[in-house]
């Protein structure tokens, strides 16, 4: 299925929204804050919530620069605010259920899980240099992730009107970046298989990559882990990636997409508990705990753009 | 786009004299506008001993953009030595690159100095041009008052002289101060107001550093990030304008130095060369050095080849820019709400006054006003595909018709104005052939044109212009009727041959 960019382009200008559109003293923040067990699981669901659509953003913002052309290039800027837009709200959220710590007119940010801070050192320093093709494919199966299976759990969990109102804006823009998501993956699959091969390999060798790779890989099982304490179904994780993997591989070009190929045999070995891929990676996620802060980076000035407010 | 002219005259109201029989007169030469073209022209005509001159100029000064560009920080950004003719130079230029009321002040004296004002008449605004090809005339027809019958017509109404409100979303809800950098409102005062600008070209990053000193707040909204290189500005010192007063020569050496520094800049700005990526790598070092923090700096790093848009030339835009009181959104609009402006990233940016510096509606696609030439031809109809001319002067089927700033005649590395007085001399020698065969009009030939343009888009081609980015320079379709693909000398050369057999005298 060819999708036409420029009508999506179209389509996402015209249907814009801003936090102000939500009215965000409604009633209805007493259905989570007066169930305490709710509440304690909900304040680290959020913060970890927000933090992915926030580096969803950056690496939206690197795929900007890497567009094969002006429309796509335009989308994905437009995506980059969006994801922007989704974690303030959530962050919005968190400051209207008390969820921030800091005084009431002056919340500051949750601290991001030190998976987190790796991943956003690694976005900072070398997400631009990254192809298209590792960023365009690793995206989908992450926004199908928090669309088929956080935001509904979010969702059967949650009362708060004002919740659901907000995630109703949400998933509206989700469904375009997965229809943007899917369509570049495609794309992406035209060309001799063999070539395909041969840059799918030279990149996987980059070291660059692989800092990447060894930074991500934990974050997606802590994250997991995180979310199955919550009680979150594993089936819902389950459905998530085969539905990437069904959508993705619609089209033979889809499927030849070597990228895609690796990361749906690596999402079903993500929600296996079984699969002997969490040996290593369980290991590096308590390795990681014992990471230096030292060694990370300062904490990038994108990182602290984001906001609980409609105006400023 | 709510386009305003410039304080045209009601429709109606009309000049007090009584109106002269029609067809009586025909004036040898109308020019369409007062600004640096419209008056260098008039200057050159008479010199060549043509007299018989009148200008129609819709506002009620002479100046043109530098009339109209009365911004805090409008300066020029090609040394004013260069900036000015050099039929006419300036000892007394006070900066290296000056400031728009110097600009307008030379420009009033060149009026003054060369006695044009008795041929200006102000308040007419031009709305269409006729021609007659059995008498050879042109017929001006002005807004609410007679029309002017002339026997050659100069359209000197300027590249960048239209001004208007882009189409923004929601921008007529907006209840606070909307000023256009074309158009400044100096009774508006900044100080302690929170304020967007809209735009970061050659106006905003001039601008900005100024807003900055005196608003409360300055939120700059960016699309793209175009290139900034130093700008050696400085202030002249006495002796130098002593000596340029005392020694004219002195002072056209200055300027002959500038022009080949900046001749040589073509080499980097309008073709793929060495010298491209030296000043790409002079660009980024500049951007490192005044920019700290590393995300603001990828905000500001342009995607495209240096010399593909207008090089900004500023040293005080990007420390403005890092001022406590200013922050960069390079997020896009979504749209423009009755508080502020509303940002994709879901923000409500509420500010008292809103400034856009988006530039100029430039007609590619089309004439200003109806033009209609031998045959009742529509020039707007056949440039629909984009703008086409001989030389950039003159178009087939449009007699005795001249452009300043016509089709591929936009520098982007040295002075308008240089570019400019190649034209005008070229004009000032096809009226002349004119007068002296008592033609009734010269007429340039269709195939002339176009081998004249087969070749020039073969040029364009090869040009950073053409090398991907969207700017003014192209057409929606990306058609480039804008840029002479060449240096300044190499148009000067075409236009110093006038080719007889590429016209049709009748
Ligand atoms: C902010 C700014 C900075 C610039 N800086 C530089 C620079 O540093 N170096 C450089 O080389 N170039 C620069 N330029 C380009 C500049 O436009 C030209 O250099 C030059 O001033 C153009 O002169 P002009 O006479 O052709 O047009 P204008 O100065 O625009 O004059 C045209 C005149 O025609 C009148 N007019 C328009 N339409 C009609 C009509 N229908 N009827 C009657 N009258 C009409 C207008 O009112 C105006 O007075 C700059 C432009 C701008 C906007
Ligand atoms: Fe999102
Ligand atoms: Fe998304």
């Amino acid at each position: 299925m060819q999708l036409d960019t420029v009508k999506m382009l179209a389509k996402i200008k015209n249907t814009q929204w801003a936090l102000a559109d939500i009215d965000w003293e409604a009633p209805g923040a007493e259905l989570v804050t007066g169930d305490p067990e709710l509440y304690a699981k909900l304040k680290v669901f959020m913060a970890d919530l927000m933090w992915i659509e926030h580096v969803g953003a950056r690496a939206f913002a690197a795929m900007a620069r890497k567009a094969p052309d002006d429309t796509l290039a335009e989308i994905y800027r437009y995506f980059h605010a969006e994801e922007q837009r989704h974690a303030n709200v959530e962050m919005a959220l968190m400051k209207r259920w008390g969820m921030l710590e800091g005084d009431a007119d002056n919340p500051i940010l949750p601290e991001p899980n030190i998976n987190l801070r790796l991943v956003i050192d690694w976005l900072d320093t070398y997400s631009d240099e990254m192809p298209l093709e590792v960023l365009g494919s690793v995206i989908p199966s992450l926004e199908i992730a928090l669309d088929g299976a956080l935001c509904k759990f979010l969702l059967d969990t949650v009362k708060d009107p004002v919740c659901h109102a907000a995630f109703e804006k949400i998933n509206e823009d989700e469904a375009r970046h997965l229809g943007i998501g899917f369509h570049v993956l495609e794309v992406m699959g035209h060309g001799k298989l063999h070539q395909l091969l041969v840059k799918a390999a030279g990149n996987l060798l980059n070291p660059k990559l692989i800092i990447g790779i060894a930074a991500y890989l934990p974050l997606l099982n802590r994250m997991r882990d995180n979310l199955v304490k919550l009680g979150l179904k594993e089936e819902r994780l389950y459905e998530a990636m085969n539905k990437y993997k069904r959508i993705g591989g619609r089209t033979e070009q889809g499927r030849r997409n070597p990228w895609f190929q690796i990361i749906s045999h690596q999402s079903a070995m993500v929600v296996d508990r079984k699969s002997l891929y969490h040996v290593p990676v369980d290991a590096l996620v308590r390795l990681t705990d014992y990471y230096p802060r030292r060694w990370l980076k300062a904490t990038p000035t994108w990182v602290k753009g984001l906001t609980w407010k409609t105006a400023a | 786009m709510t386009q305003y002219l410039d304080k045209a005259p009601i429709a109606g109201r009309r000049s007090r004299k009584p109106a002269r029989p029609a067809a009586v007169k025909v004036v040898e030469v109308l020019i369409v506008g007062a600004g640096f073209a419209g008056l260098g022209s008039a200057i050159q005509l008479r010199r060549a001993g043509i007299n018989d001159i009148a200008i129609v100029e819709r506002g009620t000064e002479v100046g043109g953009t530098w009339r109209d560009n009365q911004y805090p920080g409008a300066a020029c950004d090609i040394p004013s030595n260069l900036y000015s003719f050099s039929f006419a130079q300036n000892p007394g230029w006070t900066r290296g690159y000056s400031g728009s009321r110097e600009i307008l002040a030379y420009i009033k004296g060149l009026a003054r100095d060369h006695d044009l004002l008795p041929l200006i008449r102000f308040q007419h605004n031009v709305e269409a041009l006729h021609f007659d090809g059995g008498e050879g005339v042109w017929t001006v027809t002005l807004t609410g008052r007679e029309p002017i019958k002339a026997r050659s017509v100069v359209m000197a109404q300027g590249p960048l002289s239209n001004a208007g409100f882009p189409s923004i979303r929601g921008i007529e809800t907006f209840q606070g101060k909307k000023i256009h950098s074309a158009r400044w409102d100096h009774a508006y005062d900044f100080s302690g107001k929170r304020v967007a600008v809209i735009g970061t070209g050659a106006s905003a990053v001039q601008i900005i550093p100024e807003l900055v000193k005196v608003a409360d707040k300055v939120k700059v909204f960016q699309r793209t990030p175009g290139w900034v290189l130093p700008r050696l500005d400085f202030q002249s010192p006495e002796w130098v304008m002593a000596l340029f007063a005392k020694l004219p020569v002195s002072q056209t050496a200055v300027r002959e130095a500038m022009y080949w520094i900046h001749e040589s800049m073509a080499l980097g700005m309008i073709w793929n060369t060495p010298m491209t990526r030296a000043l790409e790598i002079l660009g980024t070092r500049f951007r490192e050095a005044q920019v700290k923090d590393a995300w603001l700096r990828r905000q500001l790093t342009p995607d495209f080849r240096i010399g593909c848009k207008r090089v900004l030339m500023t040293n005080d835009y990007y420390p403005a820019l890092q001022k406590a009181n200013c922050e960069l959104i390079s997020w896009p609009i979504a749209n423009i709400s009755e508080k502020g402006i509303r940002s994709v990233e879901g923000l409500e940016h509420q500010v008292d006054c809103i400034v856009f510096a988006t530039g100029f509606e430039v007609s590619k696609n089309g004439t200003p006003f109806p033009v209609h030439g031998l045959g009742g031809r529509d020039l707007n109809a056949e440039w629909s595909g984009g703008a086409q001319a001989y030389k950039s002067v003159q178009v087939s089927g449009y007699p005795n018709l001249y452009f300043t700033f016509g089709p591929n005649s936009g520098p982007g590395h040295n002075s308008a104005l240089v570019y400019m007085e190649s034209q005008i001399d070229y004009i000032v020698r096809s009226i002349g052939k004119l007068a002296a065969g008592k033609l009734k009009y010269v007429d340039v030939r269709a195939d002339a044109q176009k081998a004249y343009n087969v070749d020039i888009q073969k040029r364009l081609a090869k040009t950073n212009w053409n090398s991907g980015c969207k700017s003014w320079y192209l057409s929606a379709d990306g058609f480039n009727s804008t840029m002479f693909p060449g240096f300044a000398t190499q148009f000067a050369r075409q236009m110093a041959e006038f080719r007889e057999r590429d016209y049709r005298l009748v």
